[in-house]
């Protein structure tokens, strides 16, 4: 792997230089520049079509960035599919719709990649998935299929499956855009707990309860790029971009 | 009923063989319908229009004729190409077995194209995403993930190619397969019975596609168990 000496501090993790993303001749991402730390908490908002996805997707090369550097914990994103594997084993995600496999009960979900990717024993991979359902509070579905279990569970498991590889960061996807209302604050208790014991997380959501309560930073994406970026306290209450104070208005009435 | 006394050795050992065909050509379609999907859902443009050329050929024409073309065709061939080598060969083949399962395995792939191929679209997208997100290599998630989620969707139409094979088996005879429709003519040649013969072929056939049936039916009770909501 290709060791850049880190412009930043050691502990950053995430680092993107002057990213720019096309699909064809439309440009998704537009010289974006972002940091997180080692224990940094991030929540990226904007309307849709503004690039979130594609800018946390280019995180664990879901999508390949046009041109400028994408450096994880020391390693840049390049084509040399290897690297990509042994990135994305520390680069956990969650997607808004679960993608929980169908075919496989919830405790075959969350063993397969320990088996596969991390080479874990069988009775190493069930203890940790077991571990991980229960800290998700629902243990007792291990023997489930995904199609029996609620959209809150099934987030919750796809939480666990993510955690079951240890992973230096989570990347979350809108995840209660697809849940109804009843299930948002289970998956958000969830999401809270991590938070609190340290992970890195970067959230795309318009929860704006759970930013203001744990996000270290804001991150405002409009048409590609990063408007705004700020401390939760100051996005909220003192956002200097019009398109900001524009987007607040439109989600906070709501 | 009497008249088929002395024939029922003969009408197993042909059941042997409608069995032998069916297992081979069931590999080889299953071969030529993985590789044509593969070919039609790849970006390279020459395979694209390879599998193409061949869903058309083998779906368009009749399946006798493939089996007829395939077994002259290739004695024709390995004739020529043995006469090379020593000019005394007169005939040589490829034995009405091989050719006629491979002459079906072929037609009938190119049915399985079109359903491997449909049914690997028809994975969601969402499944290999998290499998890519998980750091599971390329190999693994086709292995892990889209095959077993690829044959439940495949499943109801490959019961129909299972029974397609299984029948045209019996199109073999043509070129002297001595499987049951053969021994059947026999038997008439003999005996003068030709309803007592064919009915006996008929219930042979009836037999082994029950049996596919009846598999086809419990693999999807089991591949679909995980549709059964909680209760
Ligand atoms: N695979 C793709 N091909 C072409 N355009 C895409 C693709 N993915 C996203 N886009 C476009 O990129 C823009 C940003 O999309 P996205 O990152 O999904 O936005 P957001 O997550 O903020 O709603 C949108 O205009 C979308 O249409
Ligand atoms: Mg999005």
């Amino acid at each position: 792997m290709t060791n850049i000496a880190p412009a930043a501090s050691p502990e950053t993790l995430i680092q993107m230089k002057s990213v720019n993303k096309y699909f064809g001749n439309f440009q998704a991402l537009k010289n974006i520049n972002l940091e997180v730390k080692k224990g940094e908490k991030i929540v990226v908002c904007g309307p849709s079509g503004s690039g979130k996805s594609t800018m946390i997707r280019c995180i664990n090369r879901l999508e390949e960035h046009t041109d400028g550097h994408i450096i994880i914990d020391g390693n840049e994103l390049t084509d040399k599919v290897k690297d990509i594997n042994a990135i994305r084993r520390e680069v956990g995600m969650v997607f808004q719709s679960f993608n929980l496999f169908p075919h496989m009960t919830i405790l075959k979900n969350l063993m397969l990649a320990q088996r596969l990717v991390r080479k874990t024993s069988k009775a190493e991979a069930r203890e940790t998935a077991m571990h991980f359902l229960e800290r998700v509070k629902i243990p007792e579905q291990a023997d489930k299929y995904p199609v029996q279990l609620s959209g809150g569970q099934q987030q919750r498991v796809a939480i666990a499956r993510a955690l079951c590889m240890k992973p230096e960061i989570i990347l979350f996807d809108e995840p209660t855009s697809a849940l109804d209302p009843e299930m948002i604050n289970e998956v958000l208790e969830v999401m809270t707990d991590l938070a609190k014991e340290g992970m890195t997380m970067v959230c795309v959501t318009h929860e704006m309860g759970f930013a203001r309560s744990v996000a270290d930073r804001v991150i405002f994406m409009d048409a590609g790029e990063i408007v705004e970026e700020a401390e939760p306290e100051d996005f909220f209450l003192n956002p200097q971009n019009e398109r900001t104070q524009k987007f607040l208005s439109q989600i906070l009435t709501h | 009923m009497e008249a088929v006394t002395g024939w029922w050795d003969d009408y197993f050992w042909g059941s042997v063989i409608v069995l032998q065909v069916f297992v081979c050509s069931l590999i080889l379609m299953v071969l030529f319908g993985l590789i044509g999907a593969a070919a039609k859902l790849s970006n390279n443009r020459f395979a694209q229009k390879l599998a193409a050329g061949y869903t058309v050929a083998f779906r368009g024409t009749p399946e006798i004729l493939v089996i007829l073309l395939l077994y002259f065709g290739s004695a024709i061939t390995l004739t020529a190409i043995a006469q090379v080598f020593d000019p005394e060969v007169k005939f040589v083949d490829l034995s009405p077995f091989w050719s006629g399962t491979l002459a079906i395995g072929l037609i009938v792939g190119s049915y399985a194209t079109e359903t491997f191929r449909g049914a690997f679209l028809g994975v969601k997208p969402g499944s290999i995403e998290a499998a890519r997100a998980l750091g599971m290599s390329n190999f693994q998630t086709f292995v892990y993930v889209r095959i077993p989620e690829m044959w439940r969707l495949a499943l109801p139409s490959f019961g129909n190619h299972m029974l397609s094979l299984i029948k045209d088996t019996a199109l073999i005879s043509i070129i002297g397969l001595n499987e049951t429709l053969f021994v059947a003519k026999q038997a008439i040649g003999t005996t003068g019975k030709p309803f007592t013969m064919y009915i006996v072929v008929g219930c042979v056939y009836l037999g082994f596609s029950t049996v596919i049936t009846l598999t086809v039916m419990w693999l999807e009770k089991y591949g679909n168990k995980h549709m059964e909501s909680a209760r």
